[in-house]
């Protein structure tokens, strides 16, 4: 059975709350939640491919679950049946409370029922019924109230539990889970009415390691409480806007802390000095907090540091000399302060870091000579400097640069010459009026290219002979204006696409969507702004995996592509017109 | 379908013999009961378990109708990953011998056996 028994409990990794702006896996809507779920199911089906048999209990718990009114209880069944026939109900999205009742007493160990239709406190009982039994429970996005949550009391081995955006628990809720000793990760997210009172709470599960109260803007002062807890590995408060200076005091002795996320806070430099004792830490996550290079100072302590993100603070060039002494720094993020090149002299011995943001910094060539030795960087974002071609010279040893972000440079055709040793490079972002066709030419050894973006680049349809040699393309964006349906026509053999846009290209008609036809791996589409009419629609039916498309300002109405929708295309998820 | 078994060279050794909780005894392929990861592991497993030397399973707690069931599925699943095979089952009690080439694609469960049959896979690990 291998991989059907395998369960997770550990549903999220640190590397989700690292990404900038909104996962989305804990929205509230349930819509694009299902989205994300069908998703990974076609992905998961592709993987498994056709040759794969199902194993008998994988036939049996089909055969359960398509009958599954048919039973009133499992309780007869040994607990790890009952886990798979509950977590194949759930990934069917037909749980309801009557096929609950079924599940009363089965000693299940996993519910993950993150942003489940129809959970509110009616499902407790049974989820309270599994007892002892009980490891970890997801009702993110619920409607499970205080007295709801008041029935896992009697769960104590209870080690992971959720409650993400569960608007109706509040500080009487946690008051109920404190008797919980043996939880090791709790999270609740997005939480309005939690204060530093309802924190108290926590003070005696000593046995957390991960807590993430990301986006609770009441808990100001509640952090106290967390001092006793010095197994807490990984702590997130990120986007807490009430959190201040006063709430680092206490965290100085969770010396066990190897992650901590407080961006977005009124974190200043005098806050960033009770941090001095974390030896352990290794990532650190102050975007938006009004701290200036002087908390590098108390930074420099941390010499375990390997992910560092400071942008969008008060950075300015003075007190940047301290990053020199960050030595493991592998991930670091300096975009949108007010630096210049004159700092990158203070970043030339970090020969860790693999990747490095300076998005819109004042950035200028001569300063760039400082990155020419970071010969492991993978990841590099330049993004609204003032970086020109003088400055790409120095990027053209860094044979590891998999991610390379040019866009509004002063890059022209001419700089990018001196990127074509980059054989690694996947990523390449050229959005940019100064790049032509001449300049695409210099790349075409870029092979392993799966993603390039030459959104505002003024390529034309000779410029689009090039692409033929981006054999492994999974995205590209030409919407410069320059394109007609004779360029399009050379984009017909990328077969691995999966994102096309096209759009701002005013001359190309009908004939490009035909001559994207067969690019059936096609999840995204966009050719909005063009001379596309309803007639050219038939072109796309072939597209069986498109999930978004987009032919605003054309000459097609959202009925015609409701019905292209209805007749051809049953993945299509987001149109416009809508 | 009694000369068919007849051509059939049944090597002693390709075979194995599994007995259900009543003592019926279904005579199969290695290869399939080697489906198994249970049964896989008692006939490779050096020295520590009688059945290999024997070639004979008991399942003191596998009724013979579920046990059938499952020989099929072993062959089913063979079939499955587009195996050429000859299936024999031979039902010793009552000395049925059927051969079947293996072409459905679905494999059928009755309704009434599935929770058995799940406990029975679990075990068997298949």
């Amino acid at each position: 059975m291998g991989g059907a028994c395998s369960r997770k409990r550990d549903q999220q990794d640190d590397d989700d709350n690292l990404q900038r702006g909104f996962s989305g896996r804990y929205c509230k809507s349930g819509s694009s939640k299902w989205l994300a779920t069908s998703f990974s199911r076609s992905l998961i089906d592709v993987k498994q491919g056709l040759g794969k048999c199902p194993s008998l209990m994988e036939l049996c718990i089909y055969k359960v679950c398509d009958e599954i009114h048919k039973y009133s209880t499992f309780s007869m069944l040994p607990r790890d049946i009952s886990q798979l026939i509950f977590d194949e109900l759930v990934y069917r999205q037909v749980l309801d409370d009557v096929i609950l009742e079924a599940f009363r007493d089965c000693a299940l160990e996993d519910l993950n029922l993150g942003e489940y239709p129809g959970l509110g406190d009616n499902w407790m009982d049974i989820i309270a019924s599994q007892g002892s039994s009980l490891l970890s429970v997801d009702f993110s996005g619920s409607d499970i109230t205080d007295s709801g949550l008041s029935r896992l009391k009697d769960c104590k081995n209870l080690q992971a539990l959720n409650f993400n955006y569960c608007d109706r628990i509040s500080d009487n809720g946690l008051e109920h889970i404190s008797g919980l000793l043996n939880l090791t990760n709790l999270s609740f997210r997005r939480n309005n009415t939690i204060t530093a009172q309802g924190m108290s709470a926590l003070s005696g599960l000593v046995n957390l390691v991960k807590l993430d109260l990301e986006r609770c803007p009441k808990i100001h002062g509640g952090l106290v409480h967390l001092k006793g807890l010095t197994k807490l590995e990984s702590l997130n408060v990120n986007c807490c806007n009430c959190i201040t200076d006063a709430d680092m005091k206490p965290l100085q002795g969770l010396v066990n802390l190897k992650g901590l996320q407080i961006s977005s806070s009124k974190v200043t430099d005098y806050g960033a000095t009770f941090l001095r004792a974390l030896r352990k830490l290794e990532l650190l996550n102050m975007e938006g907090c009004p701290v200036t290079a002087a908390c590098l100072e108390s930074l420099s302590a941390l010499s375990a540091l390997l992910y560092l993100n400071l942008s969008r603070c008060n950075l300015t060039d003075d007190g940047c000399d301290k990053f020199s002494n960050l030595q493991k720094l592998k991930v670091l993020n300096l975009g949108f302060n007010e630096i210049s090149d004159a700092i990158l002299v203070h970043l030339r011995g970090l020969l860790n870091l693999e990747s490095l943001n300076l998005d819109s910094c004042r950035i200028r060539d001569v300063g760039m000579v400082n990155l020419a030795g970071l010969h492991r960087l993978k990841c590099l974002e330049l993004s609204d400097t003032e970086v020109g071609d003088v400055g790409l010279r120095y990027l053209s040893g860094l044979r590891n640069l998999e991610s390379l972000n040019l866009s509004f440079t002063a890059v022209t055709d001419v700089g990018l010459k001196k990127l074509a040793g980059l054989s690694c490079l996947k990523s390449l972002n050229l959005d940019n009026r100064q790049i032509t066709d001449a300049g695409l030419a210099a790349l075409t050894s870029l092979t392993a290219l799966t993603h390039l973006d030459l959104f505002g680049a003024r390529i034309t349809d000779s410029g689009t002979n090039y692409l033929k040699c981006f054999k492994n393309l999974r995205s590209l964006e030409i919407c410069g204006g320059g394109l007609t349906d004779a360029g399009v026509k050379n984009i017909k053999d990328l077969k691995t696409l999966t994102l096309l846009n096209l759009s701002q290209n005013h001359h190309l008609t009908d004939k490009s969507l035909e001559a994207v036809s067969g690019l059936t791996q096609l999840v995204s589409l966009n050719v909005s702004n063009c001379r596309i009419t309803s007639a050219g629609l038939q072109h796309l039916k072939s597209l069986k995996n498109l999930k978004s498309l987009s032919l605003e300002s054309c000459k097609v109405t959202a009925n015609d592509i409701k019905k292209l929708q209805a007749s051809d295309l049953p993945n299509l998820v987001n149109f416009r017109p809508e | 379908m009694e000369s068919d078994s007849g051509k059939l060279k049944m090597k002693k050794e390709d075979m194995v013999k599994l007995i259900s909780a009543e003592g019926f005894e279904f005579v199969i392929d290695k290869k399939a009961a080697m489906v198994s990861q249970t049964i896989r592991n008692m006939l490779t497993s050096p020295g520590s378990f009688a059945e290999t030397e024997h070639g004979e399973v008991t399942f003191p707690e596998i009724s013979t109708t579920i046990l059938e069931k499952i020989c099929q599925y072993f062959y089913w699943s063979l079939q499955y990953a587009s195996f050429y095979i000859e299936v024999i089952l031979v039902h010793i009690y009552i000395g049925h011998c059927s051969a079947h080439s293996g072409k459905e694609t679905e494999f059928h469960i009755e309704p009434e056996l599935t929770l058995e049959l799940m406990m029975a896979a679990n075990y068997l690990h298949t």
